[in-house]
Parts: structure tokens; C-alpha cells; sequence
């Protein structure tokens, strides 16, 4: 048999090159995809192994939900949500740790409406104990906010209201500042506060006051953990000084036993070495009495009864001699 | 067809047959494929550097000032403008801070002021699609709505992927000691071509601050609130992710104190200064100064540039500096 010759006509001949090159045209396509293939899409096609958990964190409501209450003028625009210390970051994100070591509860919250499309935010944090809710009250505390006479521990600035009332810490946010926005804020807060049990009280006075003398106000603080950046140095108080020879920080830590406080003060001490700190020889400082110094930066050191004591940060030696003195005192006069 | 042609061809099909049949036996692999366990891990999100810019173009501008749009187009118009970056049919995902329901004034957020510049931009450089998302702490729908994002989107015709199980997949980075087999959105980035950083300047409890490398937290899915134990070593391997296009950092209103909630408006201040950078890492050395911070307190910063990810002496890019209004930084 012979090969037979077919005759292709001129429109079948048209349509076998068009398709010959669309398919030609595919081809390029297909290497133009594949040289900029992002391997993303291959994994993010598949089935994922794991997903997003914290969609409905909040949603089981705690004792504190109940805390939150409803008052005239505050449109709810949601509905409340708690938290407890495994998912506090799912609400503050890193903001969690301090609540945390400061040993945190749960915590519930809630938006409203206010007139003039104000939006607020109340936050109802149950620390656990007095000294728990003013360690996060203290360590949050805006630098020249009034201080407000809702509670023992209570400030405002333009836009919130930051207080405690007992083992609870509360924030009442609003996102703007406006006219007659305070009083709106401490009518809520007053709600809230009639509404936390006589039980939780007022936080206690500090067992041992700072010397009144060169203290600024409203710097004194709770520091739950992790003082000064020195690991394991817990619940320390913080006072800041200035006085007539530089600033300082007094500081004071209460603790169970004096072998106890000896240990956090050893603690503290090589914790300073370990950073370049170095002995300075201070005659005038009374025996066992330890400072040290960098960079012009002062440290006092010392043990009273089973309360560790110090001065942190001084500009000068004189005034770390001067605050580790009357801190000192105070201390002796502890009952 | 006669005896000749016949065997003819059949000697043709014998030896076709062969040659296939060579071929196949030659390619064949006794072994198999290696059995896989579950799916296989991402090793990154990829590079979306910019090609062919200019050599010796600029890297890094900080211009000063209060007017987010302004400042925004000064930034990118003095890195050669936003067409040096996006191009024709480019699709760009843009990575925003959406971390908390909170609304924009609070300062906790990708202001949506800068976000609308930063599509509008993309979109005047041709940009096919505009597209927004973040993993954000609290409900996504929420933070999106409450914080301005949602409607700067909607505005400038964005639009926003809010994260859903279907987008995580699971990457382990080479040579990572955290994030290993971890699922991150890798879904957001299909068909993506560039990718826009667009971060606050905030304080930050944990990281000390949180710009735009921390902004890289958004990517992760999971209990990933684990990984504050270790936040230098996280933000770390976050940095080597991806090789991001762009990135604004809006320290036009920082978050100094009390971050990264804030809640009071006495949190913020006025710092006066839009960073618009190629390398995120020098981005933040800038965010960092905003912040009163020095390179020593924020360790993240100088871990990720010795992995890698950029350059902590931002200097050493010859930012372009615009705009006096704010007292400079040491140059």
C-alpha cells in the first residue's frame, strides 16, 4: 500500500495552526506559572493540621461577668466576655504577663455606647488579693494622672478611669476625650463599684511607709516579679526619691523570715556583680551595709529584721547614703 | 502493501517500541517515592523584594511630620515611588496590626489613615488587587470593624482576608528552633506578588516594643501565646518568614508606655515620623528610637539582623531624612 496523500483544504489548515498555537500559547503559560510558583499554595491547599483555636475565647463567662453592670446611658454593644490565665492573652496579647505574675484571677469586660458615638471599654480584673490588684495598678500608673477620690487607689486621665477596690483592678476606657466624659465614667465606676462585694475591702495600707521626705508622689509601686530585671527578685516596693544631692529609688521587700530576706538580698547583690557593678568602700555607711556602683549609678543593699531594703538607680552616692539612712529608720520603727 | 513494506514498518514499531520502552526502564525508580507523615511543611512565605531597581537606590526614608497620607507619599515618592515596587497587575497583600478591637484612636492599631495611603498607591501603580489581613488577638471581624481597618479598605476597594482554618498551613523554618511544623496563614499569600509591612510604633510588655517585626506575629495561627516565653527567639525566626517588599511604620503617634493595650490617651505621644524602608529590621532600629529605646533593650532587633533579616544600624542605608518639624534623629 502507498502512502496516501491527503489534501488538506485552507480552512482546516487556519484552524490545525490556531490550535497548534493556543495549545503553543498554554505551554508558555504553564513555564510562566511554574517559575513563579509559590510553594505557600501547594501546603496552603491541604488540609491544615492546625487552625485557629482562640475564635470563641471569652465566650464562657466568669464570676466578674456579673460585676459588670448596666447603666443608663451605656448602650452594651456587645456582650461580655471573661477570661482566665490561660487565655488573658487572647484578649491583651503580651500585656497578659503582668497580670500573670502578678497572680491574676480572670479578668471579664464588656463595650458600650456612649452620646456623641463615644465608644467604652470596661475592664473587671480579679487579682486575687489587695496586694495583686495594686501591683498592676501601681505598674500602669500614667505619670501625672489625678488621683480621684472613687477609692484608695484611684487616677483619671482625659479619656479613663484606672482604680482598685480590694482584690479587684478596674479600667473604664473611652476612646476619646470629650466634655462631661468623666462624670459619664464615674457614674459607671460608682455602679461598679456598689456592685463588688463589702468583702473585698480597700487594699491595705503599705506594712512599712516610704520616708515622706523627697518622695514623689504617686511613684510608689509593686513590683510582683523580676524587680530591676533580677529574676526570682519578687514583690518588691518601689519608691522614687529627689532629694537634695540627686534622685534615687528606695525600695523594701517584706518577707516571711530574715534567712529569707538575707537570700534575696544575696540574690540582688550577685545579680549586680554579674552586671559590672562594683564594691565601693563608704565609711559613713553603717555595717553590713552593701554598695556598689556603675557608671555613676548607685546601689544600697541591706537586710533589717526579715525585711530586705535598699536604694536603686541614685545619681549620687550621697543621696544613696542619705535615702539608705532614713529608709533605714523607718524601718527600726516598725513595730 | 507489499512484503517489503510490511516488514519494513515493523522494524520501524520494534524499534519505536524499544526506544520507549529504553527510556522508561531508564527512568524508573526501583525505590519509589519516600512515604511522607501528614503534609508537608512550608520552609517560608518567600521573597517579594522588589526586582530590578536601580542600584544604589534608595533604601530607607523617614520623613517627619502629622499627616499620615502626606507622609506616606513623601516616604515612598523619595524611594523612587511606589512604581518601582508594584507593578502592572501585581497583586499585593498588605500586613496590617489588627491586633485588638480597639478603635483607632487608641493608638493599638495600624492607623486606617495609613493603610488607605498605602492601597491607594498600590492601586496608582497598577496593583490588580489590593489585599489586607492579620491573625488579630481578638474576634478578627471585630478588630477589623472597630479599629477603621475595615472601612479604609472598603474605601480605597481593598479587600480584607480575615483568617479562617483553610488559610493555615503548617511551616517549619530551616534551622528554626521554634517555629516547626507550626501553623502560619500561608493561604493569604496565593497569587500574592508583593507584600506591604504596614505596622504602629508601639510599647510592648513582653518584647519591650512592637513594630514592624513583631507586626510578623499576625502570620502565626495556634496557642501561639506560647511563644512569649521566648519573644526575642520568636520575633527572631518571624523576621526570616519572608523577605517583605515594603514597609511603613507609622510613628506619626506612638504608643510609649503601657503597650501594646494602652487604653489612655496620655499612652500616646506625638513622634512625628513615617518610616518607609526595604528592610524591616531597620525600620524598627528607627521605631525603637521613637520609642526612647536603645538597640540594647530590645534584643530582637540585632538577633534578627544576625540571622539575617537586615540591617540594625540603620544608618548604614543613608535613610533619606524629609521634613523638620520633629527634632531629628542622630544622623
Amino acid at each position: 500500500m502507498a502512502w496516501a496523500k491527503t489534501k488538506v483544504g485552507p480552512t482546516q489548515r487556519v484552524v490545525s495552526f490556531g490550535v497548534l498555537a493556543l495549545l503553543g500559547l498554554i505551554a508558555v503559560w504553564l513555564l510562566v506559572q511554574q517559575s513563579r510558583f509559590n510553594p505557600a499554595v501547594d501546603v496552603a491547599l491541604r488540609v491544615p493540621i492546625q487552625g485557629r483555636p482562640q475564635a470563641a475565647s471569652g465566650s464562657v463567662l466568669k464570676a466578674t461577668a456579673a460585676l459588670l453592670p448596666e447603666v443608663e446611658g451605656f448602650t452594651p454593644l456587645t456582650p461580655p466576655e471573661s477570661f482566665g490565665p490561660e487565655n488573658l492573652s487572647d484578649k491583651i496579647d503580651g500585656k497578659a504577663e503582668l497580670y500573670l505574675s502578678a497572680g491574676f484571677k480572670e479578668m471579664s469586660c464588656r463595650s458600650f455606647g456612649l452620646a456623641g458615638n463615644t465608644r467604652v471599654e470596661t475592664f473587671l480584673y480579679d487579682m486575687g488579693a489587695p496586694p495583686h490588684a495594686f501591683a498592676v495598678f501601681s505598674g500602669q500608673r500614667r505619670p501625672g494622672a489625678a488621683n480621684i477620690l472613687l477609692t484608695a487607689n484611684a487616677y483619671a486621665t482625659a479619656n479613663a478611669l484606672f482604680f482598685t477596690r480590694g482584690r479587684f483592678y478596674a479600667e473604664i476606657v473611652a476612646d476619646k476625650a470629650a466634655a462631661g466624659l468623666q462624670n459619664s465614667l464615674e457614674a459607671y465606676a460608682t455602679a461598679l463599684l456598689a456592685k463588688i462585694p463589702a468583702a473585698a475591702g480597700e487594699a491595705p495600707a503599705l506594712a512599712v511607709p516610704f520616708p515622706k521626705e523627697g518622695l514623689a508622689p504617686d511613684t510608689v509601686r509593686l513590683c510582683s516579679a523580676n524587680s530591676f530585671g533580677c529574676e526570682g527578685l519578687d514583690n518588691i516596693y518601689t519608691g522614687e526619691y529627689t532629694l537634695k544631692n540627686g534622685k534615687a529609688t528606695a525600695f523594701f521587700a517584706p518577707r516571711e523570715t530574715p534567712a529569707a530576706a538575707q537570700v534575696d538580698a544575696r540574690r540582688y547583690l550577685d545579680f549586680l556583680a554579674a552586671n559590672g557593678y562594683q564594691k565601693v568602700q563608704a565609711p559613713e555607711a553603717p555595717a553590713e551595709t552593701q554598695v556598689l556602683v556603675l557608671d555613676n549609678s548607685f546601689e544600697i543593699v541591706f537586710v533589717q529584721a526579715r525585711t530586705m531594703a535598699g536604694v536603686h538607680d541614685a545619681t549620687s552616692l550621697a543621696a544613696a547614703l542619705e535615702l539608705a539612712g532614713k529608709l533605714r529608720l523607718k524601718l527600726q520603727e516598725k513595730p | 502493501m507489499n512484503r517489503r513494506d510490511f516488514l519494513k514498518r515493523v522494524g520501524y514499531a520494534s524499534a519505536l517500541a524499544l526506544a520507549a520502552g529504553g527510556l522508561g526502564y531508564a527512568l524508573h525508580d526501583a525505590k519509589g517515592p519516600a512515604s511522607s507523615e501528614g503534609p508537608k511543611a512550608l520552609a517560608g512565605l518567600g521573597d517579594f523584594t522588589a526586582k530590578g531597581r536601580a542600584p544604589g537606590a534608595a533604601q530607607m526614608a523617614i520623613v517627619r511630620g502629622s499627616d499620615r497620607v502626606l507622609l506616606v507619599d513623601k516616604g515612598v515618592k523619595a524611594l523612587g515611588g511606589m512604581a518601582a515596587f508594584i507593578h502592572k497587575g501585581d497583586r499585593v497583600l498588605l500586613k496590617v496590626n489588627a491586633a485588638f478591637a480597639t478603635p483607632a484612636s487608641l493608638g493599638a492599631t495600624t492607623h486606617p489613615e495609613t493603610l488607605a495611603a498605602v492601597a491607594d498607591l498600590c492601586f496608582k501603580a497598577g496593583a490588580a488587587q489590593v489585599l489586607i489581613t492579620d491573625n488579630p488577638i481578638n474576634n478578627p471581624d471585630s478588630c477589623f470593624e472597630i479599629t477603621g481597618l475595615a472601612q479604609a479598605a472598603r474605601a480605597s476597594g481593598a479587600r480584607i482576608i480575615p483568617p479562617r482554618l483553610a488559610l493555615f498551613a503548617p511551616l517549619s523554618l530551616p534551622g528554626g528552633r521554634l517555629i516547626q511544623n507550626w501553623p502560619v496563614m500561608a493561604g493569604a499569600f496565593q497569587g500574592v506578588t508583593k507584600v506591604i509591612i504596614v505596622s504602629p510604633v508601639k510599647d510592648h510588655q513582653r518584647a519591650g516594643a512592637s513594630m514592624t517585626l513583631k507586626n510578623l506575629y499576625g502570620f502565626l495561627g495556634g496557642r501561639r501565646n506560647v511563644f512569649h516565653q521566648d519573644i526575642n527567639g520568636i520575633i527572631t525566626e518571624l523576621a526570616q518568614l519572608l523577605k517583605p517588599t515594603l514597609c511603613v511604620l507609622d510613628g506619626t503617634v506612638s504608643m510609649v508606655t503601657n503597650g501594646p493595650t494602652g487604653g489612655s490617651l496620655s499612652d500616646l505621644k506625638d513622634t512625628g515620623t513615617m518610616v518607609i524602608s526595604t528592610d524591616p529590621v531597620a525600620a524598627d532600629a528607627v521605631g525603637l528610637e521613637l520609642l526612647g529605646h536603645t538597640l540594647a533593650e530590645i534584643p530582637y532587633i540585632q538577633m534578627a539582623a544576625k540571622a539575617g533579616a537586615g540591617q540594625a544600624d540603620y544608618r548604614s542605608l543613608n535613610p533619606v531624612v524629609l521634613g523638620t518639624k520633629f527634632k531629628p534623629l542622630k544622623l
